[in-house]
Formats: structure tokens, C-alpha cells, sequence
């Protein structure tokens, strides 16, 4: 499949694999003895496989101009799928940093309230209510009381 | 005669059987959790163990073995999300058949292969337990090295309709895991001085964040744009014996295919079951329909990934050699009931072996029927809407991934890759070769260098050795094989070209 899309992610793809082959040269060492693969070798070689294989990419994309079909013009993503994206990292990014600071009971359910509102767009706020609590509780029966996985208390509160 | 009678009266005695249901259920929540494995509730298990008789004991070790095998398949096929990276197969035509409406027809087709599988691999151990395990024990490094590079050439048969997207997804799924701790020097690889990237990139986090974030996300997307189809489910098709036993010759195939791998230490489920997944779309009649939610896509990699079971503990009872960790913690039950595996065991405690049979046979028939009872109450998870499953799923992404190793920086690694597996779906670029590269890379980069260690360097190791050139000989065929195909795929869309 050549497309418009290739005529860009083929090049990015070799950056990609340079920043790597310098990034895998400057931080890991090589082999102990000789002969031997250290653990350079491994990433080396998916380095320039994968520079090789974008470079492939690059070519084919720039063979196939002007033969793109209708569908290879379909934007990659289009604005709201990318605020979606977004939103959704941020939100992850976010419950990762509110786990740690005010811990599971808390964060959790100021998550799923900001996920139903902001990116599921429900508007119902007694079904956002119940489902922020059931959900959490839910999560803490089953995760710290039945099976003894302990869940993040936070480093900002001090529990009684 | 008598060690076999008596071996049977205590593997069916009610406590055992009662042993053998706990851990079934302890299994089966646990791998159906995301983030919870069942060599974690192995290892929560073990200690309830030591005030118990040793057959009890060992059958509620196998009970949490034999359920946890099966159970990753429910949230695979449910939510998406592999329980277990065994199942990570299991969602490639699984979850396409849930959001199909055939969710209880998958997750009854995934129990019936999953039991076929376990038992499958329980009679072969039984009958050639020496056999394969002499086999098993020629697998060296270079074998295995060859084994999982043939495995990986099944990124050919996943890569879609492009090879290259294919190589490309395959390479940077090799790349993430190359990230952290090497196993072999104890240097860090890519960590710039971080103490969490030392422990690099969990499996399990990556399998979550790949298959449920951009899940999660389209769900976000499609939701008031797109109108969904009501999922109606298919009650009726909860237990599909005709439909999946109309592919037996796949279950057996893949059940072989499960059991020999299971054998080989250092290799199991996810190694099985994408082998399967690839050898049942190559061999299918509509490979085209792989992906899209076929009954080949599920039967094949779940009668693979729970064959490895009995295939895993062909080494571990006859020689003591565990293949991983749930096999470890198996291993370490047998020794602490004083039961020292081996080839004595079969010659002085014949009664234990055939007592261990049973219980492992009583475990799948448990299996099947908690399992298929339980489907009409699982599928009831999709009667909710889908972006407020979203929003749930969401959630469970962040515990999942803590879980794991209780790390907060995994959820942050989760989010990530999550985000980046969503980006490059977008670039068409197919996620299940990064999954194969995840799973597979490991293993693949530890073998090759193991050999080498061996043979000082000389790559005359991996010539040398018939079972390793056999393996190299497919991989090749394989690639051939597709490249072939898609030449002959491009040349006849052309236009003009009939």
C-alpha cells in the first residue's frame, strides 16, 4: 500500500533509526570480548534495519506519486481524533500523577468523572456519580481487600 | 494397577476436588484481571499449600495452573485486553467477534479449544512424557534461537496487507523491549540513569497499553459520530461443540504445536499461540477473513496456549527443569511436599504421577463447566455503551498496569505507549507484529547471544545443528512464501491485469 502517508513516515522512519544508532552508540557499551555480541549489537541491528526498511519505504512512496488511490488521501487524523488522543493521554498522564500524590480512593474517581464528561461527553451527573464511586469501589474490593494487591494510598495524604 | 487405583482415589477424594475448584477460580479471576497473572496467584497460593497433604496441595497448584491458562481469554475477547500475554492471539479475532455480537460464541469456542488443548497436551504427557522430553532437551540455545526466529516470521502473515508496515511494526516492537536492564552484562541499555527505565518495559504494561488505549480511544472517537450497532448477542451459540470441533484437525494441529513449545523450556503461551494463530491463517481457506473475528483466530491459539500446560511440565516432572515462572512455583510445590521430580518419582511414587494426571484432567472438566456457565454473566459487561466502557477500560488501563510491579512509572509507560500504538494505527501500521516483536524479542536476543557465548563467537553453532538449520529453512520459506504472494497480490491489481 503506497500513500501519501509513506512519503513522510518513510523519512521519519530513518530519522527515527539515526537517533537511534546514535543514541545506542553513545549510551550502551559494546562487547566485553571479542567475537562476542555485546549488548550493543542487538540494537545496532535494529537500527539499520529499520533506516533500511524506511528507506525502502521512502522509495516506493516517492515510485508512486500521482498513483495514490482516493483512499490513500485520507487525512491520518483528522482535528477532533487527534483532541481525543490527546485528551485521553493526558487524562492517563494525569491519573498516573494523581495516583501517586492523592492515591487510588481519591484519583480515581476525579478520573472518571473528567473521562465521562470530557471525552465520553455524558451529561447525566447521577450516572457519572455512580459509576466515579461503583466503579472505584468496585476496583478496591476486588484489587486490596479480596486479592491483597495494595493500591497506591498517595505520597500527599496521611491516612488516619 | 494398584498405584493407579490409588492415585485415583485420592485426585478424586472431595477435598482434592474441592482444592482443585479454588484454584480454577483463583486462576481464572487472576488471568482474567489485566495486570494480574497467575504466577502471581501461584505465588499467593503457594503458602496455603504447606499445612495441606501433598496431592491437595499439588491440586490446587495445578487448579490455579490450568485455570489461569484459560481464564486471560475473557477479558481478551470481552474488552480487548489480554489477560495473560498468552492470550494476546486470542484478541486478534476474539474481541473482532465480540464487538461482532458473537462475544458468548468466542468465549464458549475459546473453553471447548482451551480444554481440548489442556487435555490434548495431558494425554501426550501421560504416554510420551521420556520421549519428549529427550526431545525437549536437545533445544539449546542456537534451537531455541532458530525456534523463536521462525516465530517471528510470522509477522509476514500479520503484517496485513503491507510486509513492510509489518517489518516496520515487527522492529520497533523489538526495539521497546531492548530498553533497560540486558540480562546478560547488567548494563543498562537506553535508560539514561533511571532507575525505573533499568527495569524495562513490562510485557504485560505493553500488551495493555497497545490493545486497550487505542481501543479506548476509537471508542471516544466513534461515540454520537458513529452509529453503533446494538450488540446482539447470540445466547444460544454458548456452547459451540459442533462449530469448533468442525475444525479438529486445527485444534489438533495447534494443540501439537502447544504441547512441543510447552516442552522447551524458556519458550510457552504467547511463543505457541502466535505459532498457531500464523499456522492457522496460512493453512485457512479465507485467510482474508483473519482479524475480522473468525472462529479459526480463536480455536487455534487457545487450544495452543493452554496445550503448553501439559507440554511445560513434561521437564519439569521428569527432569526438574521448570521452562518458566509458573512452572517454577510448580516445581517449588513438589519439593516443599517432599516430591523430588525426576525419573526416581515415576519408579518409587508411581501413585503421585497418576494422581497428578487426574487432577489435571478434573481441572479442565471444572474449566468447562464454571467457564461456559459463566459466559452469560460475562457477556453482559457489552451491554454497556461503549464509551462508558470506555471510560471503565480507561481505568483499568492505570490499575492494571500498577499492579504489575505496584509502579507508578508503568502507568506513565502505559499512557505512552498507548498513545504512540494509537498514533500508528493511524499510520496504518499494523499493531499485532509489535505485540510478536514485544513478546518474541526477549528471548530472540538472549538465545543468539547465549550461543555465541558457547561457541566463542563462532556463528558455526547455529549450522551445526540439524533441529536449528530445520528452523531456519522454514523462516526462510515463510518469508519467500510472502514476498511471493504480495508480488503476485500487486501484480494482479493492477489495472488491465486479470
Amino acid at each position: 500500500m503506497k500513500s501519501a502517508v509513506d512519503r513522510w513516515l518513510g523519512p521519519s522512519l530513518t530519522v527515527l533509526a539515526l537517533v537511534w544508532l546514535w543514541l545506542v552508540y553513545a549510551y550502551i557499551p559494546g562487547a566485553r570480548f571479542e567475537g562476542e555480541p555485546g549488548p550493543r549489537a542487538f540494537p545496532v541491528l535494529l537500527g539499520v534495519v529499520l533506516a533500511g526498511l524506511g528507506v525502502v519505504m521512502s522509495l516506493q512512496a516517492l515510485m508512486s506519486v500521482g498513483r495514490e488511490r482516493s483512499a490513500d488521501a485520507t487525512p491520518v487524523l483528522t482535528g477532533r481524533e487527534a483532541w481525543l488522543a490527546i485528551g485521553t493521554f493526558g487524562l492517563l498522564i494525569l491519573y498516573a500523577f494523581l495516583l501517586d500524590k492523592i492515591g487510588f480512593i481519591v484519583a480515581t474517581p476525579v478520573v472518571i468523572a473528567t473521562a465521562m464528561y470530557g471525552l465520553a461527553q455524558v451529561r447525566r451527573w447521577v450516572l457519572i456519580g455512580s459509576l466515579a464511586i461503583g466503579i472505584t469501589l468496585g476496583c478496591w474490593v476486588i484489587f486490596d481487600a479480596l486479592l491483597g494487591t495494595p493500591l497506591p494510598s498517595g505520597s500527599w495524604v496521611v491516612w488516619p | 494397577m494398584e498405584a493407579l487405583l490409588q492415585g485415583m482415589s485420592v485426585a478424586l477424594s472431595p477435598g482434592t476436588v474441592a482444592a482443585i475448584a479454588a484454584g480454577v477460580v483463583a486462576g481464572l479471576v487472576f488471568s482474567a484481571i489485566p495486570g494480574l497473572t497467575f504466577s502471581v496467584a501461584l505465588a499467593l497460593v503457594m503458602p496455603f499449600t504447606f499445612g495441606m497433604e501433598p496431592i491437595p496441595a499439588m491440586a490446587l497448584l495445578l487448579g490455579v495452573y490450568s485455570g489461569g491458562m484459560t481464564g486471560g481469554a475473557v477479558s481478551a475477547i470481552l474488552l480487548g485486553i489480554p489477560g495473560t500475554p498468552s492470550a494476546a492471539a486470542t484478541v486478534l479475532d476474539g474481541h473482532p467477534m465480540a464487538r461482532k455480537g458473537d462475544a458468548s460464541f468466542a468465549l464458549g469456542a475459546s473453553v471447548i479449544a482451551s480444554a481440548f488443548g489442556g487435555l490434548f497436551s495431558l494425554v501426550v504427557m501421560m504416554l510420551l512424557l521420556e520421549q519428549v522430553a529427550e526431545v525437549a532437551l536437545r533445544f539449546g540455545p542456537a534451537e531455541i534461537f532458530a525456534l523463536v526466529l521462525f516465530g517471528l516470521s510470522t509477522i509476514c502473515g500479520l503484517a496485513d496487507r503491507s510486509l513492510i508496515r509489518g517489518l516496520i511494526a515487527g522492529v520497533l516492537g523489538l526495539m521497546v523491549m531492548v530498553i533497560g536492564l540486558d540480562e546478560l552484562d547488567g548494563v543498562g541499555r537506553l535508560t539514561f540513569g533511571s532507575v525505573q527505565l533499568q527495569q524495562g518495559v513490562n510485557m504485560l504494561v505493553a500488551l495493555i497499553a497497545l490493545f486497550a488505549v487505542p481501543q479506548v480511544i476509537s471508542t471516544f472517537v466513534d461515540h454520537g459520530r458513529v452509529e453503533r450497532p446494538v450488540i446482539a448477542e447470540r445466547v444460544r451459540a454458548v456452547f459451540p461443540w459442533r462449530r469448533v470441533f468442525g475444525h479438529w484437525w486445527l485444534l489438533l494441529r495447534s494443540s501439537v504445536i502447544g504441547t512441543v513449545i510447552g516442552a522447551i523450556p524458556g519458550t510457552g503461551g504467547p511463543i505457541a499461540s502466535f505459532l498457531a494463530y500464523d499456522h492457522a491463517r496460512r493453512f485457512s481457506r479465507r485467510p482474508a477473513d483473519f482479524g475480522t473475528g473468525t472462529l479459526e483466530g480463536v480455536v487455534a491459539p487457545e487450544a495452543a496456549n493452554n496445550a503448553v500446560m501439559g507440554g511445560a511440565l513434561i521437564p519439569v516432572l521428569s527432569l526438574g527443569i521448570p521452562g518458566d515462572p509458573a512452572t517454577a512455583i510448580i516445581l517449588g510445590g513438589l519439593l516443599v511436599h517432599g516430591l523430588q521430580p525426576g525419573p526416581l518419582l515415576f519408579q518409587t511414587r508411581l501413585d503421585v504421577i497418576y494422581a497428578l494426571y487426574m487432577v489435571i484432567a478434573v481441572s479442565w472438566v471444572i474449566i468447562l463447566f464454571i467457564q461456559l456457565a459463566g459466559i452469560r454473566v460475562f457477556v453482559r459487561v457489552l451491554r454497556v455503551p461503549p464509551h462508558v466502557l470506555g471510560v471503565c477500560i480507561l481505568v483499568l488501563c492505570g490499575i492494571g498496569s500498577y499492579v504489575i510491579r505496584n509502579s507508578i512509572f508503568d502507568v506513565y509507560l502505559m499512557a505512552v505507549v498507548g498513545v504512540l500504538g494509537y498514533a500508528l494505527q493511524r499510520m496504518r501500521i499494523p499493531l499485532a507484529p509489535v505485540v510478536l516483536g514485544l513478546v518474541l524479542g526477549p528471548t530472540l536476543e538472549q538465545q543468539y547471544r547465549t550461543a555465541l557465548i558457547l561457541s566463542e563467537g563462532s556463528h558455526q553453532i547455529f549450522f551445526e545443528s540439524g533441529v536449528a538449520m530445520a528452523f531456519f529453512a522454514l523462516t526462510l520459506l515463510t518469508i519467500g512464501w510472502q514476498v511471493w504472494s504480495s508480488l503476485r497480490a500487486s501484480v494482479t491489481s493492477k489495472p488491465g491485469v486479470a
